[in-house]
């Protein structure tokens, strides 16, 4: 019942042809559609049509963030609920979004990122056979994450996103980073029982600060890193641990400048589960357990 | 909504007191609380009272086995479908069971008593709430959680039909004898591979229960961590071609066997079914061996 989970994320990229090649060559994704401007990819895992949509503009940054709900009724009773704070939504059928798209309720969050909530993305299957299955598949490239794990966004009021995606979107709160004067700097939501699907983190209204994918351990971590540095492309931390979700990451960037992240381990967290605070005095090990300080890059640097 | 996960398995073991130094010791769960004939027992992350129950028997064998519901009213819901179903269901009310609050119990179409719980006691788990460490030092394999069970059916279809059916359960995968009748069925609540299997065997028997290792590297240190106490293994450290885990199996001293797992994937609600056919037994079970031995599909308790 409800949202079950992250769905996909559009990114704009001023060199659609580039931002392709590194997604499909560096990051592994496998490439399921392809328009003028937009091109359509998923984690070689992923049954659904798509988990990244790369959308051609002369900036870079988030288009939109997408939700998948559980049951087709969800999408009403949630844009009843959006409406009746006060923000207006708009239903787009299954097609009308592109290749693969569902039924899809759009609605601009009080963080400022357009935001869809989806049911019955086209099921395309993974990379293997529904008899007898290897654990893999041959011939992946790259790191080869299997799927989508959370997205990470910017705005300038925390503690109000947070409000809205608890109350109206029934996320729960499993970590957060609390200043001195007690607002929220940071705050970490779930709706699969693992320490995240969205995270906010303060900064400009509608940015971007990563999109992560997960990997299965951390020796998956190792090789990323390898393959992030063979391709030339540029590491911003780690692999290193994080305090909050308790998990390991990876940061890179893509080449339009958006933060990629391939994240593994974290929790299981029960719907009851009382969340972590992190302090700010603690914000250091918060975000990057082995180092404790966070580096002016992570901080200042989104899309 | 519904069944959220898997909530504790209570065994029965002949000796309380070795039962008690293996779970600690070896395995490396907490001792919660102790009564004349029972033990309990959690995982470093849990929160709740316990996920192991170990009770004095001169048999080695299984009580129930305990699924926790999300919301409290998901009880009532369940208790009706069951009845209507045509099991008996009976209620346990608070303060008479150790750890938890009002449940409820019946016998499932496999012979296993089946509870399931909503309020549960909450002791907490090893980290803090504010600025948590990373636990350090932790003793023996040390798992952060329970993970699944698997148990023995006569009539593994049937059994199934009951825990989809009546309880939600969704089906990941299959083994399907040559004849289309089902030898193994996995299922799951939790959005992974399996909270709850059933294999072909003796109804009202456990095979194993599962605890859950981050990855690999884990499940390599719990093997130099069984060998160094001595404890049987039965297979692994290996692959499964079923949920696609890394995995070793064991038998506690008592003879109730157990595995570490970790790794395979997340299906959603909609995810098709995978199946595995009967020519393709071994590499279902075990990849890497790419055949079962005889202890594993004889062994249970």
């Amino acid at each position: 019942m409800g949202i079950l989970r992250l769905s996909h994320v559009e990114l704009r990229v001023p060199d659609l042809e580039l931002s392709t090649a590194y997604y499909t060559e560096v990051v592994g994704l496998v490439e399921t559609a392809h328009e003028d401007d937009r091109v359509y990819l998923k984690g070689w895992d992923e049954q659904q049509h798509h988990s990244l949509i790369l959308r051609y503009a002369p900036t870079y940054g988030v288009e939109t963030v997408a939700f998948k709900v559980q049951h087709p009724e969800d999408l009403d009773e949630l844009a009843a609920r959006i409406e009746a704070r006060g923000i207006p939504t708009k239903r787009l059928e299954a097609g009308d979004l592109g290749p693969g798209s569902g039924t899809t309720i759009r609605f601009r969050a009080p963080s400022g990122h357009t935001t869809d909530l989806v049911h019955g993305m086209a099921q395309i299957g993974n990379a293997l056979p529904l008899h007898n299955p290897p654990p893999e598949p041959p011939g992946l490239v790259g790191i080869h994450p299997p799927r989508i794990d959370h997205v990470f966004l910017m705005c300038e009021d925390v503690d109000e996103i947070t409000a809205f995606y608890t109350d109206v979107l029934d996320f729960r709160l499993t970590e957060q980073i609390v200043a001195d004067d007690g607002h929220q700097l940071a705050t970490f939501l779930e709706r699969t029982h693992t320490p995240h699907d969205v995270a906010f983190i303060t900064g400009p209204q509608g940015a971007f600060h990563h999109l992560a994918y997960w990997v299965d351990d951390w020796n998956d971590l190792r090789r990323a890193a390898d393959t992030c540095a063979f391709h030339g492309v540029r590491i911003d931390a780690g692999p290193t641990r994080h305090g909050a979700t308790r998990g390991w990451g990876l940061y890179f960037f893509d080449p339009a400048g958006n933060r990629n992240e391939v994240y593994t381990g974290g929790y299981w967290a029960d719907p009851d589960r009382e969340p972590v605070t992190w302090t700010e005095a603690e914000m250091g090990r918060a975000v990057f357990y082995y180092e404790g300080v966070v580096d002016q890059s992570f901080l200042t640097e989104h899309s | 909504m519904g069944i959220l996960r898997l909530s504790h398995v209570d065994i029965t073991v002949p000796d309380l007191e070795l039962a008690k130094a293996y779970y600690t010791g070896v395995m490396g769960m907490d001792l919660t609380e102790e009564t004349a004939d029972r033990a309990f027992l959690k995982c470093w992350d849990e929160e709740d009272h316990h996920s192991l129950a170990v009770r004095y028997d001169p048999r080695v064998g299984m009580d129930r086995f305990t699924f926790k519901v999300e919301r409290e009213d998901d009880l009532d819901e369940l208790e009706d479908r069951v009845e209507r179903y045509g099991f008996a269901v009976q209620r346990v009310s608070k303060g008479e069971e150790v750890g938890q609050g009002e449940s409820i119990r019946f016998e499932t179409p496999s012979g296993h008593e089946m509870e399931l719980v909503h309020d549960v006691v909450k002791v907490g788990g090893r980290t803090a709430k504010v600025n948590p460490e990373i636990p350090f030092g932790l003793r023996g394999i040390a798992p952060p959680r329970m993970d699944h069970l698997l148990i023995n059916a006569e009539e593994v279809g049937d059994a199934c039909r009951f825990y989809m059916d009546v309880l939600g359960f969704r089906l990941t995968e299959q083994l399907l004898g040559g004849d289309g009748h089902p030898i193994g069925m996995w299922m799951e609540r939790s959005h992974s591979p399996h909270d709850l299997a059933v294999v072909s065997g003796p109804n009202g028997a456990l095979h194993h229960f599962a605890y859950w290792l981050d990855d690999w590297d884990h499940v390599r240190s719990a093997a130099d961590i069984l060998a160094y106490n001595a404890i049987q293994v039965d297979v692994g450290p290996t692959r499964h071609g079923v949920t696609r885990g890394n995995t070793i199996y064991f038998f506690d001293p008592m003879g109730t066997r157990n595995e570490v797992f970790t790794g395979g994937y997340r299906p959603d609600p909609d995810f098709p079914t995978i199946t595995w056919t009967e020519d393709n037994i071994g590499r279902a079970v075990f990849y890497y061996e790419g055949e079962v031995n005889e202890r594993f599909v004889s062994v249970h308790t």
